[in-house]
């Protein structure tokens, strides 16, 4: 009785207008923006996404993750370069204008996120701890407004990264928190919250290695792991079960379109570990002989699913259907406050994929990033709070929120 | 000293001849001599509870070496350990609220000292509470507390302050130590009073004219079926009779003489005869924290004709089979093998089995697994001492049980990781 309505050609027109009618690019999408983007004329590629349709997370994904051309280690090499310069610099600009202030926020950020190995939310941090440093504020009332503006634009210049949104949140969160306790001195709390923050790094760094450590029982010897993704914390698990002398095979999926397959066969080349490529159709297939699933998450929601890269949750319903283990490798950092109810029911997050060859204009793609996976088809997530069960990361969430 | 590292060699060699039946009777005498081994221990002025937990995880893992398989020692040994933490967490604020000094907080001491002279109770309470619970998400930018932070509390307070504390310490060394072994007699009353608690909710579970099954004898479930009939519940029971010990018979023996109807199947006949039961209870070895059961062989079976048939499994377990770690391959790391004989005669067989004749290794291998594991996902419920829970939810009881920094009992290297 309930047929689907055939509603996606209704929606289709409804796109095709919209797009029509909306020729100019991006600043002119509502009043108010562009007088902001007149007043700020100065500063315009950076208070605005360039373009809000490709999410500027995946986009930085793709260049950490895709494969290692002599272009990408040159760029990156830049990047480190001018990152040390880059610091002191913001700071005299400050002085200008108030509008200033929101723009070293996000390009500061943008500074901290191109550096391949740092993650998302300590970028996020740090950028939020430059604020508090350059800030003129006397008292704590003061701070925290500043700062919260601060993480909201940082927030809405990328809606779709969720460990920027967690890590902003998290902040703040410790921020208000801190700021109950009774320091007599508002300097010295405005420098322990700077210290806290610059030391957030390092917290990161020493994450993984727990994630890694408590990892190492259940990687056994001959086990066969099925990897999907470039993730950071995944490649420190394996690098710490090699060294471990541990012997297992990995087989990671091709991740078309960013080839991650191909970035993380090359690193686990290097040490030695047995792999073998799969396209992404060829995970059913080769099911049987893998004993467990490994992968990375770039946001941990709270009902205990996971966001990842597009796949994950195919490759999830795969394992649970043939009985094998999935589990996920995620800093706690990343654990965030959404409840997604399907897969539809996140901030899209698109992708340009390249097929090689043209497409005729008249074909739809499917360019979402990234999905949801329940967390029936989760086994264990591995933190640096612990080994969890999908079951205890609302109860975590609720600590931190209560 | 010397009495007690006597009783510690007689129980590690009682564990490691496999002399001690069963979790409960494990559990309490391993209970009963950390509680010596604790009275005995002298401590020194400052930094009493890195004393006591140093003596307590010595003893604790080569108790834990000696029977890897018996979960309920390492769980006992974490419960004590945990049992110091939070004495001497509860001493300290006590201490730091009465006399409003200003007292260490967490971990920012050293460091904050000369900054902070005032912090109010309250905070450092707080802070306190905080560095006891495992690491979360709202400590993460904190320093991440070292186990070492708690009894660091206690010795730095002692230094920051003046001499009129002293004659508090003192007081203090003794109620540590006293309120340490207060705390481990309740547990070893817990322990022994585990049976009645769990069979208290009998009557909420079993309901009139309904068809149980159990395999092989449990105490637990023994006393769970007769607390039910003691309210005068009418039911019947199946017993599937649990090979190669056949203590199902026992158990069925026990049942008849306290008026049940009982019914005796074999383990083969567990499938055809689940569709007329209404529910499966059993008992457990262990249960591991991500809700998996280690549990007599034969079980696991059961439960998945349990779930086959839509029949709920219940699981009794005290809480000192509640262990914390997540088991990855439990089916060969938590098992044990007994004696072929229980299911052989080796005077009949003694040809297959001989490995002293012509070929080097005998063609017939038999194996006599003591244990099954049953995953989370089968189970229904838990009855605890404590109430009914999902599986799911046995996190909760362990991080309430339990401190995050023993999971690993080992004494802390010089290195340090």
């Amino acid at each position: 009785m309930w047929r689907r309505s055939a509603s996606f050609i209704l929606d289709q027109r409804i796109q095709h207008d919209a797009a029509s009618t909306s020729k100019p690019e991006t600043l002119s999408l509502s009043p108010p923006q562009t007088e902001a983007s007149h007043m700020a004329a100065s500063v315009e590629p950076f208070n605005q996404n360039p373009n809000p349709k490709i999410s500027a997370y995946y986009q930085t994904r793709a260049a950490h993750t895709g494969v290692v051309t002599p272009d990408w280690l040159a760029q990156a090499q830049a990047a480190v370069g001018r990152q040390t310069e880059d610091l002191p610099s913001p700071e005299p600009d400050l002085k200008e204008s108030d509008s200033g202030k929101s723009f070293s926020v996000i390009k500061e950020f943008d500074n901290w996120r191109k550096q391949p190995d740092l993650a998302e939310a300590v970028a996020a941090i740090r950028a939020l701890a430059a604020v508090i440093r350059v800030s003129e504020a006397t008292t704590m009332m003061e701070l925290e407004i500043e700062l919260k503006k601060a993480s909201d634009s940082l927030k809405s210049w990328d809606t779709t990264s969720i460990s920027l949104t967690a890590g902003c949140d998290l902040f703040m969160r410790y921020v208000t928190r801190t700021s109950a306790l009774e320091y007599e001195d508002f300097n010295s709390a405005r420098s322990r919250l700077i210290e806290r923050a610059e030391k957030f790094g390092e917290i990161s760094y020493k994450a993984r290695r727990i994630i890694a450590m408590l990892s190492q029982d259940f990687i056994f010897d001959g086990c066969t792991i099925l990897v999907h993704g470039f993730s950071r914390v995944v490649l420190e698990v394996l690098k710490t079960a090699a060294q471990n002398k541990k012997l297992f095979r990995v087989l990671c999926t091709e991740g078309r379109p960013d080839r991650t397959g191909l970035r993380l066969s090359n690193e686990l080349a290097k040490l030695d570990v047995p792999v073998k490529l799969l396209i992404d159709s060829a995970v059913a297939y080769s099911m049987d002989e893998i004993d467990m699933v490994f992968v990375g998450a770039d946001g941990v929601v709270e009902s205990g699913g996971i966001i990842n890269m597009m796949g994950t949750y195919q490759i999830a319903l795969v394992a649970h259907s043939m009985n094998k283990p999935v589990y996920v490798a995620a800093e706690s950092y990343k654990f965030a406050r959404l409840y997604p109810l399907d897969q539809k029911d996140m901030a899209p997050a698109l992708r340009p994929i390249d097929f090689g060859v043209p497409i005729p204009s008249k074909v739809e793609v499917e360019t979402s990033a990234r999905d949801y996976t329940p967390p029936q088809y989760l086994t264990l997530l591995f933190t640096d709070l612990g080994v969890l069960s999908p079951s205890v990361v609302s109860d975590e969430l609720i600590q931190l929120y209560l | 000293m010397p009495d007690v590292q006597v009783l510690v060699n007689d129980f590690l060699n009682k564990l490691k001849k496999r002399k001690i039946e069963g979790s409960l009777a494990t559990a309490r005498q391993t209970a009963e001599l950390l509680r010596s081994v604790i009275s005995q221990q002298r401590v020194p002025y400052t930094n009493q509870a890195r004393a006591l937990i140093d003596a307590v995880r010595a003893v604790g893992e080569q108790l834990i070496a000696a029977n890897p398989v018996e979960l309920a020692v390492g769980n006992i040994v974490r419960r004590v350990l945990h049992i110091i933490r939070e004495e001497d967490l509860s001493l300290t604020t006590a201490a730091m609220a009465g006399l409003g000094l200003s007292a260490a907080s967490d971990d920012e001491d050293d460091a904050d000292q000369d900054n902070h002279p005032v912090l109010s109770a309250a905070a450092v309470a707080a802070a306190a509470r905080s560095t006891l619970r495992p690491p979360s998400l709202q400590t993460l930018l904190e320093d991440v507390p070292d186990s070492a932070a708690v009894p660091h509390t206690s010795s730095s307070g002692g230094d920051s302050e003046g001499k009129s504390k002293s004659a508090d310490k003192s007081s203090r060394t003794r109620k540590l130590k006293h309120d340490v072994i207060e705390a481990v007699n309740e547990l070893i009353q817990d322990i022994a009073t585990c049976h009645e608690q769990i069979a208290e909710q009998a009557v909420e579970h079993i309901h009139q004219n309904e068809v149980i099954l159990t395999l092989g004898s449990s105490r637990t479930v023994l006393e769970f079926l007769c607390a039910a009939k003691e309210k005068q519940r009418s039911f019947r029971v199946f017993v599937a009779e649990g090979a190669p010990r056949y203590q199902g018979h026992l158990l069925a023996k026990e049942l008849v003489t306290r008026g049940l109807q009982t019914t005796l199947i074999t383990d083969s006949a567990v499938f055809a005869m689940i569709s007329r039961v209404n529910m499966v209870i059993v008992g457990a070895h262990a249960v591991m924290a991500n809700g998996g059961v280690i549990a007599p062989v034969g079980l696991n079976m059961v439960a998945l004709a349990a779930k086959r048939h839509a029949v709920p499994f219940v699981v009794l377990a005290g809480s000192h089979k509640l262990c914390p770690l997540y088991p990855h391959n439990p089916e060969v790391l938590l098992n044990e093998l007994r004696s072929p004989s229980e299911l052989l005669d080796f005077g009949e067989f003694s040809d297959c089995m001989d490995f002293g004749s012509g070929t080097a290794s005998p063609l017939l291998h038999v194996i006599n697994p003591t244990f099954d594991y049953v995953p989370p996902k089968l189970v229904s419920l838990f009855i605890t001492d404590t109430g009914g829970h999902n599986p799911s939810y046995m996190y909760r009881l362990i991080a309430d049980y339990y401190s995050a920094d023993d999971f690993v009992v080992q004494r802390r290297s010089p290195t340090g990781r």
